[in-house]
Order: structure tokens, then sequence, then C-alpha cells
């Protein structure tokens, strides 16, 4: 808490430093030990707290006022764009989709992750070796991974494409056609009922490569003679993988479960390049990011934007702290 | 309970021309503890890892009883193997750890946890049975994968250096409780070890490999008495066997100043061989001090170094006289090795005439490194 204090807290600075001179005189090395570990600390903290804290707090603020943004004059409304948060119909629309996502996106990407990585790593039979993995494990290894290096921007521009309709490029539709399964074509992204899921698809894609380079990292650290005391156990391949793989990379699941959630409490940029700054065909595949945005920058609303945005924040905190509640076991350590 | 057969099993590892383990034809009789050691890179642990169904066979075959495992998984084998460190599972209990292969198999409940119970209480693990792997000591961890081994009731127990973790006394008594253990159940025993006392006081036979080839298979006293070569000899017995090539000079084995009598019989073999020389050794308790005036005989030594054990006292030397470079030249070993009364040992610095006594001279060819039975 003090290390947080201005400049202009010196008195205490000093006491203190009295106090740490008097109690710790006999040793030389500790005497200048305190106003040393602050210099190095009170920068991060300083800057962590004006560009990372305060915004928040500021935020906090502006959405008890209807400030457009623009003007330097506001007015201090209470509660009014909370009321108006509750009545309307797109930000529960909103708040449905990032719930889809959600429970859907860490679902899918980290059992993808999971069954990828394992197979990569473990998933291999070959006679007389115990683990290993699939033949031309080392091409998917980097195949994978792909996606993740692509900007967000990029995978988003390539998908509109994917899903756009024959005439404007669509890479899907055309596929349909060319291999004569014309009553699959659709107009994908004109279908408001498809829109969330297609970014739900959009958004594993890209994510999947970057779990399954975290979850190869922490299979290769299991020791191989614990793969091969399972082997003479009699363990096939998939209770392995239940009972001893799986276990012993929970903490890695558990943090990618949680980093995951919040992209998927994110989402703002997959629905803005695919669907744009309304969130598609009667906005029905937009996501609180996108909303955040539009009032604030498209409807000159800071005020309501701000409140949208302390809703996202009370989310996604509530979301981290039950993950990590429910998820919680005990650390296993590779003895 | 079960033989365990390897006919002509061969490993070649990808990649490499040389054979890891070469022909290897060793038969485990029934409920026999079979230790298998050698230098690193021998090829005893590739042994036991094809035996397990972990290493691939490229030649030859593998037989369990009557049964050709050669082919087939792990899991079918009816092993059970208790790995150099010990791969427990870190995230199950003790019990869990010992009960994963019958759970497995769909073993009823009840059914595991009197095994379970039945070989924690042998190996003395009862009140540890909750713990997870990490909060037990290193012996205690050793206990419970052999216990994971005898739950199993397997036909053939593997060890894969399941001490070499263990610090040096505690090394000592679990041996013998491994030993005993294996004794009270009756299991056929296949342990792998690089450390040679621990074959020696376990094994009721000892097969040393070098190379990947089989060296000689022997109950632990055979081997000190009668190694089978030069390899042999010097591997086995602690500390090691003196071993160095003579010439043949006048019915006598000669290297500088040392003389080593010769039997005719080993003499006519040499000279079978078209050679004049002979690999000649002599274990530390097999010298004497002698008076230097004996007739020529015996070889002088110069006293570098005394290990008193209280029991016994060695003597560490190197050979003197005018010859010495060539002696130590031709010596296989370090030094020259004496056991002597422990009351009675020389200073370092002084100078010694051993002997060997009568008939504990051990001959090899010089060509092969083959024993010459005198």
């Amino acid at each position: 808490m003090t290390l947080t204090e201005p400049a202009g807290a010196a008195p205490a600075e000093e006491t203190r430093r009295q106090r740490t001179q008097r109690t710790r005189s006999r040793s030389p090395m500790k005497r200048g030990m305190y106003p040393f570990i602050l210099t190095f600390l009170l920068p991060p903290v300083g800057i962590y707290a004006l560009y990372m804290l305060s915004p928040y707090i500021q935020a906090i603020y502006i959405s008890f006022t209807d400030w457009s943004g623009l003007t330097t004059d506001f007015n201090v409304i209470g509660f009014d764009n909370y009321v108006e948060l509750w009545n309307d119909d797109q930000i529960w629309t909103a708040l449905r989709n990032n719930l889809i996502l959600l429970v859907f996106a860490p679902v899918l990407t980290l059992l993808l992750g999971l069954f990828f990585a394992s197979m990569l790593n473990v998933g291999g039979k070959r006679r007389g070796v115990a683990v290993q993995g699939v033949r031309g494990s080392s091409i998917y290894r980097i195949v994978y991974f792909f996606p993740q290096v692509l900007s967000v921007v990029i995978v988003g521009i390539v998908f509109k494409y994917v899903f756009a309709p024959e005439s404007a490029g669509g890479i899907l539709n055309s596929l349909f056609s060319f291999i004569g399964l014309d009553g699959l074509t659709q107009l994908w992204l004109g279908e408001p009922s498809y829109l969330i899921w297609i970014v739900l698809l959009v958004m594993t894609w890209s994510f999947v490569g970057f779990y399954v380079v975290l979850f190869s990292a922490a299979m290769q650290s299991i020791p191989k003679e614990i793969y091969e005391a399972a082997l003479l156990d009699g363990s096939t391949r998939f209770t392995t993988f239940r009972r001893v793989t799986l276990p012993l990379v929970w903490d890695t699941v558990q943090v990618g479960w949680v980093y995951m959630a919040i992209q998927a409490m994110d989402g703002f940029a997959f629905v803005h390049i695919m669907l744009g700054v309304h969130g598609g065909v009667d906005g029905a595949g937009d996501v609180l990011g996108v909303a955040i945005y539009r009032e604030a920058f498209s409807n000159n609303d800071f005020g309501y934007a701000s409140s949208i945005g302390v809703l996202m924040l009370v989310l996604t905190m509530t979301i981290a702290v039950l993950f990590m509640r429910i998820m919680r076991r005990e650390r296993v350590e590779l003895a | 309970m079960a033989t365990v057969t390897y006919d002509k099993a061969t490993r070649i590892y990808p990649g490499q021309d040389a054979p890891a383990v070469d022909n290897l034809d060793l038969t485990v009789e029934d409920g026999e503890f079979l230790v298998l050691v050698g230098p690193s890179g021998c090829g005893k642990s590739t042994s036991l890892r094809m035996l397990a169904g972990l290493e691939e066979v490229d030649t030859g075959a593998i037989r369990i009883g009557d049964r050709d495992v050669t082919h087939i998984p792990p899991k079918d084998r009816d092993i059970a193997m208790v790995f150099q460190n010990y791969a427990l599972y870190p995230h199950m209990t003790v019990a869990a750890n010992m009960g994963f292969a019958l759970k497995i198999a769909g073993t009823p409940k009840a059914e595991i946890q009197r095994r379970v119970m039945e070989a924690a209480k042998l190996l003395d693990l009862v009140e540890y049975l909750d713990r997870k792997p990490k909060a037990l000591s290193g012996g205690q961890r050793q206990r419970v994968a052999m216990g994971r081994a005898i739950v199993r009731e397997p036909q053939v127990f593997l060890m894969d250096e399941p001490l070499s973790n263990l610090d040096a006394k505690l090394r000592v008594s679990t041996r013998t409780q491994i030993a005993s253990l294996q004794r009270r159940l009756g299991i056929t025993t296949v342990y792998v070890t690089h450390d040679q006392i621990e074959a020696m006081t376990m094994g009721d036979r000892v097969c040393v490999l070098k190379d990947g080839v089989l060296q000689q298979v022997n109950t632990p006293l055979a081997l000190y008495d009668k190694p089978a070569n030069v390899f042999v000899a010097g591997f086995i017995g602690s500390p090691a066997m003196n071993i160095a090539t003579f010439d043949i000079v006048d019915g006598k084995a000669q290297l500088g100043e040392a003389s080593v009598p010769v039997p005719t019989s080993v003499l006519s073999a040499v000279s079978a061989e078209d050679s004049s020389t002979l690999t000649i050794g002599f274990r530390p308790e097999s010298l004497v001090p002698a008076s230097s005036d004996n007739g020529g005989g015996g070889i002088p030594v110069t006293v570098d170094l005394v290990e008193e054990l209280g029991a016994d006292a060695y003597v560490y030397g190197h050979p003197t006289g005018p010859a010495a470079a060539e002696q130590v030249e031709r010596m296989r070993s370090e030094a020259v090795i004496a056991r002597v009364e422990p009351r009675m040992a020389p200073n370092k610095g002084d100078k010694v005439v051993f002997a060997v006594r009568e008939g504990e001279s051990h001959f090899f060819s010089a060509k092969t490194g083959e024993r010459i039975e005198p």
C-alpha cells in the first residue's frame, strides 16, 4: 500500500527510513535496502497505477455520467446508464453471445488442443516404443501453430471471405458448388442465428494452435518412464490419457481455461472485422466489446459505453475467480 | 511362475551398426533371481526392456514360460517392472499407485484393497497409503515401486537399477530386503545393475554383459573363482583383480623382475595357440608378502597407498625395478592391489615383494582373452 504513495508523503518515508536505520544499523548491507528496493519498485507500480488502475477507476466514474466523449462538460446522472443497460435488448443479445462464447470456446479449444497435443506427443503407437507422437507429428506441430502467427485482423478478413456469398468470393460456398453440393451453399453471414457460431468457429480455429503448443510443452515435461509404467500396467492409450496425462497437465489446462475464457469475454476483433460495428445482421452477432466501441465512437455516448465496460469488468473478474475456485486441485509435482 | 528364455535375441537401434544386444542366449529358471550386470552401455537395460516389451526385438525371440512374447504388447506379458526413478504416478496416492494396474484390469474394489494392503504390510507402507509420492522419502518411494510390482502378482519381476537412487547405507539394507522378499515370493526376477557388489550379493546367478555380448553367466562364486575371460575377471570382485600380460620365459611367466610360476598344462595351451605371452590375473587376497630372496620369484611393488578397513588392509602400489615402465604398460589394472594383514601393513613408500599363492592365479589367453584352465 505504501509503495504507491506519491512523493508528497515524504514525512512517512522519512520516519520509516529512520526506523529502518535504527533497527538494522548493525548490518551495513541492509541499511540502504528499503530506499534501494523502492527505487526499483516505485516506477513500475507508478506506471501501472497511472495507465492501468486509474483508467478503470475513471471508467467507473464516467459510467455514472452522460459524457459524450466529445465535450468538456457532462452531468452525473447516477445509475441511469445501468438502468438503460438493463432495458437494452441489444446488450442482452451481446451478453448472451459472450456467454455462448464463454461456455463453448474454452471447451472446444481446450478439448481440441488437448487432443492434438496428445496425438503429437504421446498418441503414436509403434511397436517397442512407449511414448511418441503420431507419424509426421513434427509437421503437424508447425501447421497447428500457423494461425497463431497470423494477426487476428488477418484471420477475421480471411474468414469474412470464407463465409461470403459466392459472388463476393465466398470460399466455402465456391467449394460446395465445386464438389457438387450446391444445396449446402448459404448466405452464411446473412443468417442471424449462425453468426455467433461462425465467430466461435473462427475463434477456436485461431487459438487451438496456441494450446497445442502449450499442452505439448506440459506433456513433454512428464517423464517417459511414467508412460512406460502405465503401459506395463496395462493402460490403453485412452486410459493413459485420462488417468495419467490429463491429471499431470491439469495445471496448464486450468491456466489455459482462464485465458481462453477471457478471450471469449472479449471477441471484439473477430466480430468487428467479420460482422461490422453493428454485430452483423440484426445485431445478432454482437458482443459486449463491440457494443462498447459502438456506443463510444459511433453513438458518442462514453457514459453508456463505460457502463458496459464496467459490466464486462465485473463479469470477467467473477468468472476468473469462479474458475480458479472450481478448478483448483492439489498441485501435482513431478517427483 | 515361469522361466524366461532369450533365444538369440538381438536389438539394433535405428541408425546404428553395432547391436545394443547381440544374439543373447539366456535362460532364467523358474523362481530364480538373475542379475544382469555390466558397465554402462553394455546392453543390460536394453535386454531387460526387450523382455518388458518396451524395446523391440530385431531378430531372435523371447519366451516367458512356453509363450513366445517377442511381438506381443507389454501389457499382455504378465510382467511387472521397477524403474530406476520408480516412475510413480505423482498425482495418485500410494494406494492408488499400487492398485492402478488392477483397477485398469477391472479387479473388484475389495480385491484391490486386499492385495494393496497385503503388499503394504509386506513392505511396511501401511501408514503411507494415503500419501502422494512427493511426501515420501527415497526409500519409501522405492518400496512403493516394489509394491506396485508385487500387487500385480506377475510371472516375472523386472528391476532396472532400483537401488541406484538411494544413499549407500539404505542401499545395503534394501538390497537384502529385496533379495529375501524375492525368495519369499518365489517369483522369477531379472535384475539389472551396474554395481557388481549388488550383483554378487543378490543374484542366484549373475550374467555379465559387455558391448551387448553375454560374457558369462553363473553363480556369483563361480564367476569369482573361475572367470571365463579377462573382462569378467576384471569386472567381478572389489578391489579388482590384478591383471597383466606376461612373457613366457623358461616355463615361467616373466614381466621385468616379476615372475609367476605357470603350470605345464597352461604352457602347452599357450604354445598350442602359437603365442609367447600369457595374461595372468590374481586377486588381491592371492598375493602374499614374500622375502626377496625366495629364488627370484615374486613381484616387487612400491606402496602408494594403504587402505585400512579394520578387518583388512589393501595395499595399492606400482611396480618398481628397472623394467617398471614396461610393467605398467602391460598392466590392465591401474595399480597392483594386495590384501595384507591390517596389523602388519607396510607404510607408504615401502618396497614390498609379493608372491602369488600357489594355484590362485588365473590364466587367460593373451590373444583371445579366454580363460585357460590349468
